[in-house]
């Protein structure tokens, strides 16, 4: 173990850089533009390959050649680019194209307040694509966890053969903290099929997707982002061709929730009063229920380190204990609609919202809202 | 026992007849592609990597040829390319693709990956319209043509891919019309097989058979004429000279031979290693 | 509201006065004598001209959260920074000012007249050096870990130093 101070987006080119990244495509925006020159750094000098290309489509289509051709890919950007991105990013996910996009966001939309933190691309990372579609959405909220998440999304974008997101945010990118460094990680890399007469785009099990050639194998691989069968011929009439390989894409990700939502749960257990949240703001979270606690008054929190797929269960648990539940956002509220959906009918839900001119959410504004609430 | 013809052993016979319409001229690109492979003495395409975005010319590679392809995005297929190239420079990577995709919705990463000299090889099918979506002006729409978008006659100013790559550090840029078929696959087998290295651009005029000739109420024919009759040579133009808005001026504009941007790339890589982090 | 171990920093300036700098060396001063470090910054376009702050959170325990609006000792180099502060509602228990830069109605604990000396001697530019030398004096980080941070610059060693002097002669 390594113990080093940097700031989260060091931690996340470290991470990738720890899980075998091998192919960077990038565009300069702030607040992510430091991932993109540790990255410029340290790949050329390890055999890797660092391209700083003409904008963020061309950044998300060579990742998407690049990981064909058998290399880990990863880009970084922040809102603006990562609306660019999506288009590439519905691609990726109809060929099953394994990729790491992180979305270090800020204060938009459109150019919004270019470099102030916010949580408002949630919703976008989700569903920002035409058609029906899932990726698995992460959430670091420390430099810690973006180090470790960005080994998490590697591993499920190579287990599972999809882009995975990474939502950090400015506070996050730019925050210096201390961050333990893994000695060596070990990713799963990508199935290979053994022989043509495997079809690359189908398999019986959902949960398990299936392998994937890489370009120069020999297999003659048939890519499309048109709707495909199993070897990749094309078939854009049919119903059942359609049907089958977008449900069958859409159950691999659903189907295996469990191994991908992942979150903590602080306090929950005599809570009276709880809290939903993600990201920097759940480090106020944290601190506001120890505050809280050290009153005498039983708060818990859930943390969630993975927004998509979402399982709702442990906040329909948090919500038949409490009588309230808190989620603050630095957006005007879109994790909220989950809580809702999972809990309003156990109990009270109450959004706090804050977004704009660099402001955090201050424990001590959470501490206040907590108190309010349950005097009510 | 039939013979079969020479270009069946790149193409997927399975998926043949192809559903380009009837006289459509990709099957001559095709076929002038197929002959310069032949003539090379290429038995199997593997290590060939084809790459097309969205339109008709985009299904000559996926599903036509037996080869790997990645059939992308409109107007991307540059930009995947040059990620499969730089992932893997071993493999031979070509960009197929008409107007539409890499003249208008991609022509920025065409610029770059030529400003680049990435080593790749594009052949753009210019059909002079948007024959997938039913016959729309193109950036290369010719002025006065009738299309679905302007149907009194286009009036806007046309580009000329082969003049604007020609000024970037592109290796070689060349145009022909299907009605060039030899020099077309000798332009081919230059690029693949001679410089094999840089930005190789090769531009093939081969009007809409159904947007364009039929339109124009002209048959496949009498439009192989009409292009070698308007077909200009590039090295007969002199500075200054005005060129009338119906010629086409065809042939080699530009050949060189400096290293590409896989080259630059690895000598940066060598530079990198010799230099200690910070 | 801080845990008992749990100690806050701001520093405050306008842009150009090297106040990121600053923060970011005290923070990795404070890291190398041991502690878990969490910092952080405004950063954008008012980083030219307007009020910068940047603030540290550290402690002998792993960081519960890098924000807060109560801070230990509050520190500013410009009266921007202190009405950026008063707008934001931080409270803070100990004041350290700028002589010259904010104004002589504000009741501040300690006042270093840190632009006269830096042009006294030579150390315009070194301003937010010398500012941490008086958090040095202060006895709130390591001079030596500072040193260490500060050694490739002769400059910047003697600005320290002379913040440190500051607080010894009060």
């Amino acid at each position: 173990m390594n113990r080093v101070f940097i700031t989260g987006n060091e931690a996340v080119a470290y991470g990738a850089l720890a899980a075998g990244c091998n192919f960077y495509a990038g565009y300069p925006i702030t607040p992510s533009s430091e991932i993109m020159h540790l990255m410029a750094r340290e790949l050329p000098r390890r055999g890797g390959v660092f391209v700083q290309v003409e904008d963020e489509i061309a950044a998300i289509n060579a990742l998407i050649g690049a990981s064909w051709a058998g290399s880990r890919a990863m880009t970084a950007t922040s809102g603006p680019g990562f609306s660019l991105m999506q288009e590439g990013l519905g691609y990726a996910v109809m060929t099953e194209t394994p990729l790491v996009v992180v979305d270090v966001m800020r204060a938009g939309p459109a150019t919004g307040q270019a470099t102030k933190p916010a949580q408002g691309d949630l919703m976008q990372a989700r569903w920002g694509r035409h058609g029906d579609q899932v990726l698995p959405v992460l959430a670091p909220s420390s430099p810690q966890e973006c180090y470790d998440l960005v080994i998490r999304a590697f591993t499920i974008a190579e287990e599972l053969r999809t882009p995975v997101v990474v939502l950090s945010d400015e506070f996050i990118g730019h925050g210096r903290e201390v961050v333990e460094l893994a000695g060596e990680v070990r990713i799963p890399s990508r199935r290979r099929p053994r022989s043509a007469r495997e079809p690359p785009f189908y398999s019986e099990d959902p949960r398990v997707p299936p392998p994937m050639p890489r370009l120069g194998d020999g297999f003659n691989v048939l890519v499309t982002g048109s709707t495909h069968d199993g070897f990749g011929y094309r078939d854009t009439r049919s119903f059942d061709t359609h049907y089958k390989l977008v449900k069958r894409i859409w159950d691999k990700i659903w189907l295996n929730r469990d191994t991908i939502f992942d979150y903590e749960a602080v306090g929950i257990d005599d809570a009276i009063i709880g809290f939903v949240a993600y990201g920097s703001t759940a480090r106020s979270v944290a601190k506001s229920v120890e505050i809280l606690r050290r009153e005498g008054i039983r708060a818990g929190y859930i943390k969630l380190k993975t927004l998509w797929p979402i399982d709702t269960k442990p906040i329909e648990v948090l919500a038949e204990r409490v009588e309230a539940i808190i989620v603050p956002e630095l957006s005007l509220g879109q994790l909220v609609f989950d809580i809702e959906r999972a809990a309003k009918n156990y109990t009270k839900i109450y959004s706090f919202n804050k977004v704009g001119g660099g402001e955090p959410i201050y424990p001590r504004e959470l501490v206040e809202l907590a108190r309010k609430v349950l005097s009510r | 026992m039939k013979k079969r013809h020479f270009s069946q052993k790149y193409l997927r016979i399975e998926t043949l007849p192809t559903l380009f319409c009837p006289g459509c001229f990709n099957g001559v690109v095709i076929n002038a592609l197929s002959k310069a492979l032949e003539e090379e003495g290429v038995a199997s395409l593997r290590g060939y990597v084809f790459v097309s975005g969205i339109g008709c010319s985009s299904w000559i590679p996926s599903p036509y040829i037996l080869a790997d392809s990645l059939h992308v995005l409109h107007g991307r297929a540059v930009a995947v390319a040059m990620g499969v190239k730089l992932a893997n420079p071993k493999l031979e990577v070509i960009v197929i693709g008409g107007d539409g995709d890499l003249a208008s919705i991609g022509i920025s990463h065409l610029i770059h990956a030529a400003r680049r000299n990435l080593d790749i090889v594009v052949i753009m099918v210019n059909n002079l319209v948007y024959g997938m979506t039913r016959g729309q002006q193109s950036p290369t729409t010719p002025r006065g043509l009738e299309t679905t978008t302007t149907p009194y006659g286009s009036f806007e100013y046309p580009i000329d891919m082969c003049r604007v790559l020609r000024e970037t550090n592109a290796n070689y840029v060349a145009r022909w019309t299907i009605a060039h078929f030899f020099q077309l696959k000798d332009s081919i087998r230059e690029a693949l097989f001679r410089l094999r290295r840089g930005f190789r651009y090769i531009e093939v005029v081969a009007p809409c058979t159904t947007y364009v000739a039929r339109r124009l109420g002209l048959k496949p024919s009498s439009i192989l004429r009409d292009l070698l009759k308007n077909s200009k040579r590039v090295e007969e133009i002199r500075r200054g000279d005005t060129i009338g808005e119906d010629s086409i001026v065809v042939g080699i504009f530009k050949s060189e031979d400096k290293p590409g941007y896989i080259e630059l790339y690895q000598d940066y890589s060598m530079r990198a290693r010799g230099v200690q982090s910070g | 509201m801080a845990r008992h171990d749990e100690k806050s920093i701001l520093l405050g300036g306008i842009g150009g006065q090297g106040i990121v700098y600053a923060t970011t060396l005290l923070a990795k001063a404070l890291f190398a004598e041991g502690y878990y470090v969490a910092q952080l910054q405004s950063y954008g376009a008012e980083v030219r001209g307007g009020a910068v702050i940047g603030w540290i959170v550290y402690s002998t325990q792993p960081i519960v959260s890098p924000f807060t609006d109560v801070f230990d000792t509050v520190l500013v180099l410009h009266q921007k920074a202190l009405e950026e502060i008063e707008k934001k509602k931080f409270t803070y228990t100990r004041l350290i000012v700028e002589n010259d830069l904010v104004s002589s109605t504000i009741e501040a604990d300690y006042r270093y007249p840190i632009h006269r000396v830096a042009k006294k001697l030579g150390l315009e530019g070194n301003e937010n050096i010398i500012a941490l030398g008086i958090l040095a004096g202060h006895g709130i980080v390591s001079r030596e870990e500072l040193r260490k941070l500060l050694e490739s610059n002769k400059k910047n060693i003697r600005a320290l130093e002379e913040g440190v002097k500051l607080v010894a002669r009060d």
